[in-house]
């Protein structure tokens, strides 16, 4: 089996965001893999040592993504194309779907697996549009996947109604859900290793295509201005008497919130 | 005039409140409105869905509709949206909702946003409003297509009981089923649950509950007041706590008139999921716990011992 996993180099949401005329600050903040495509990653290779597979990590970004491509190597992916164009800067799902799409054409994958969502972007739209675009099944939100056959997977998703099983015929395409596996730490060895292997880096022309060819001159959306979130206030915080200040907040809760 | 379809919103034959909230809004922005409806012995919610502030329904109504399935629900949308000529397509949030709404764009070659909290149309031009990384900022985004699919963030608009339609409904054919991913079994959520969705009041539980015990004592506390009850990530991973109970980022994304979080620290992928909850109250041992900054009323005190007393205090007024 061939696998192609997805992954973005993001903002690290755990740090402090500002904004400043419209657009986010830059200084001070840090970029790391996007945490669902961790999980993405972490699904193909276990997938590749427990059934056997071929594994290539494509990640769509500038330069500074080498390290987060060899990160991935030493959890285990065998290989990785990195699509560096400064012409996608700007790029929504739909143009990063289609690059995904000519990478998936040039390599004959039988399953691509994306995070359920970029952190950056909370989008959760590429995978499936590239999987629309492409005519294959989909299933997104997935907490499991099983092969059955060199032809078919098992998948289970969260539903809104529960946990749905679905039979997939390959190729396909997965989103992965936090709750499907625990990334790994790569070892000091494979850390070693992925220092040495080679990355194929190009840009557009390099994979057979253009700005405009992947929709870049027509984009459906564009950011237009960031805003600072509506962030809510601190209220009344008490400590003391567990028995007083939880009869206080209730009373608070009944007369002044009036939501008892 | 914009012409909005909204994607009807139904659970076990139910229909929920988000799609009266996304009509009523429709409606209050001056647009025509459609409701599209797709599963299966739904079609007894024709005059509530009108009631609701749909002035046609378009119906898919099919035994193969009965299970959730992307791709054939996909269809029946594109071919509402189609006959209706929507330029706005409007699904409330739901995981099916989000699976469908890319697929849905994609078809009708219109662009997409996700969680989308507001809209503003002016002219042709149609601008949303969204949180972007994991809720730290908001971000405008212009669309440049004619036509937009967008999933609406839970709790964004609010429903206008004044807000009617009429009846008139148009019957769609059954779609294809997904030969390529089929579905071949639910496993349902425990039925009887409140749906943390429509819960009033949704109470929460952290890994400060520690094991069964602590989940049984705010569990309690959750069936007193008939509120849903949900879940940090943290008791899910536990195994304390069905998947589907998850609040946050990955889960389900609530905004009730009252949430309680009880021994959840505050992690950002949690407050993505309750920071639209009209009043918020957090009860933790840790006065820094970051909980607090998005809290109207914080109890620091060990849930253990405040928990019997909430129940206590709550029954001596609520009877
Ligand atoms: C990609 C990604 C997605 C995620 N999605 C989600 C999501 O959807 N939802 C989610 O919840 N998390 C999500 N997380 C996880 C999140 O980052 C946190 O790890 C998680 O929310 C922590 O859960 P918690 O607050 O219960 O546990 P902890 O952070 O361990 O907090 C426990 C709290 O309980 C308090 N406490 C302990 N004992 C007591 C006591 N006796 N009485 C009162 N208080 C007590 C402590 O002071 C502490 O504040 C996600 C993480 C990632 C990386
Ligand atoms: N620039 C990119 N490079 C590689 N993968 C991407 C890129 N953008 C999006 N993806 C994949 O698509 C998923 C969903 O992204 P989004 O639709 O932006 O939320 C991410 O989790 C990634 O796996």
């Amino acid at each position: 089996m061939k696998i192609l996993a997805t992954a973005k180099k993001v903002v690290d949401v755990e740090l402090t965001i500002r904004v400043d005329g419209g657009a986010i600050v830059e200084d001070g903040l840090q970029y790391v893999i996007n945490a669902w495509d961790e999980n993405a990653v972490e699904a193909s290779v276990q997938l590749k040592e427990n059934n056997g597979a071929q594994t290539t990590l494509v990640s769509i970004g500038g330069t500074d993504n080498t390290d987060m491509i060899r990160k991935c190597y030493a959890m285990g992916i065998d290989d990785g194309i990195h699509i560096d164009d400064p012409a996608l800067e700007k790029a929504d799902s739909f143009v990063f779907a289609n690059v995904l799409q000519k990478v998936y054409e040039n390599g004959e994958y039988d399953l691509v697996i994306t995070g359920k969502q970029a952190q950056d972007t909370d989008s959760g739209q590429t995978g499936i549009i590239l999987a629309e675009n492409l005519g294959i099944a989909c299933v997104s939100n997935v907490i499991s996947i099983d092969v059955i056959d060199d032809a078919n997977i098992k998948v289970s998703r969260l539903g809104d109604a529960g946990t749905e099983i679905l039979e997939v015929a390959l190729p396909a395409v997965v989103t992965v859900s936090d709750s499907i596996n625990e990334p790994r730490l790569p070892a000091m060895r494979g850390i070693m290793m992925a220092k040495k292997k080679k990355i194929q880096t190009m840009d557009l022309a390099g994979l057979g295509t253009s700005y405009e060819d992947v929709g870049g001159s027509a984009l459906k959306s564009e950011v237009a201005e960031y805003m600072e979130s509506e962030t809510r206030q601190a209220g009344q915080k008490f400590e003391g008497d567990a028995a007083e200040i939880t009869a206080k907040v209730v009373d608070l809760l009944a007369n002044e919130a009036k939501v008892l | 005039m914009a012409k909005i379809l909204v994607i009807a919103d139904i659970k076990q034959g139910v229909l929920k409140g988000s799609t009266a909230e996304l009509l009523s809004k429709a409606k209050a922005i001056g647009a025509e409105t459609a409701v599209v409806a797709v599963g299966s012995n739904i079609e007894t919610l024709a005059s509530e869905l009108a009631n609701a502030g749909s002035d046609t329904q378009y119906i898919a109504d099919d035994a193969s509709l009965e299970l959730f399935s992307a791709g054939p629900y996909a269809s029946c949308i594109v071919d509402a949206a189609n006959q209706f000529g929507a330029n706005l397509i409007w699904f409330g949030f739901s995981e099916g909702g989000k699976a469908c709404a890319p697929r849905v764009a994609a078809q009708l070659e219109a662009a997409c946003a996700t969680e989308i909290t507001d809209v503003t149309i002016d002219g042709d031009q149609i601008t949303v409003t969204r949180p972007a990384i994991a809720n730290k900022v908001m971000q405008k985004v212009k669309i440049n297509t004619e036509r937009i699919v967008a999933v609406v963030r839970a709790g964004a608009f609010e429903a206008d009981e004044s807000t009617s339609g009429t009846e008139n409904v148009v019957k769609l054919s059954a779609p294809a089923a997904d030969l390529k991913a089929v579905i071949k079994e639910l496993v349902s959520d425990a039925s009887g649950e409140i749906d943390l969705a429509d819960a009033d009041i949704v109470i929460s539980v952290g890994r400060g509950a520690k094991d069964q015990a602590g989940v049984d004592l705010v569990k309690d506390l959750a069936n007193d007041l008939a509120a849903g009850f949900g879940s940090s990530r943290a008791m899910v991973d536990g195994g304390f706590m069905a998947h589907n109970k998850q609040v946050g980022q990955t889960g389900k994304i609530v905004a009730p008139s009252l949430y309680m979080a009880v021994g959840i620290s505050g992690a950002i992928q949690h407050l993505a999921g309750m920071t639209g909850s009209k009043t918020i109250l957090a009860i933790n041992k840790d006065p820094e716990a970051p909980i607090f900054n998005v809290a109207d009323y914080g109890i620091v005190g060990d849930l253990f011992e405040v928990v019997p007393i909430l129940k206590e205090e709550i029954k001596k007024i609520r009877g």
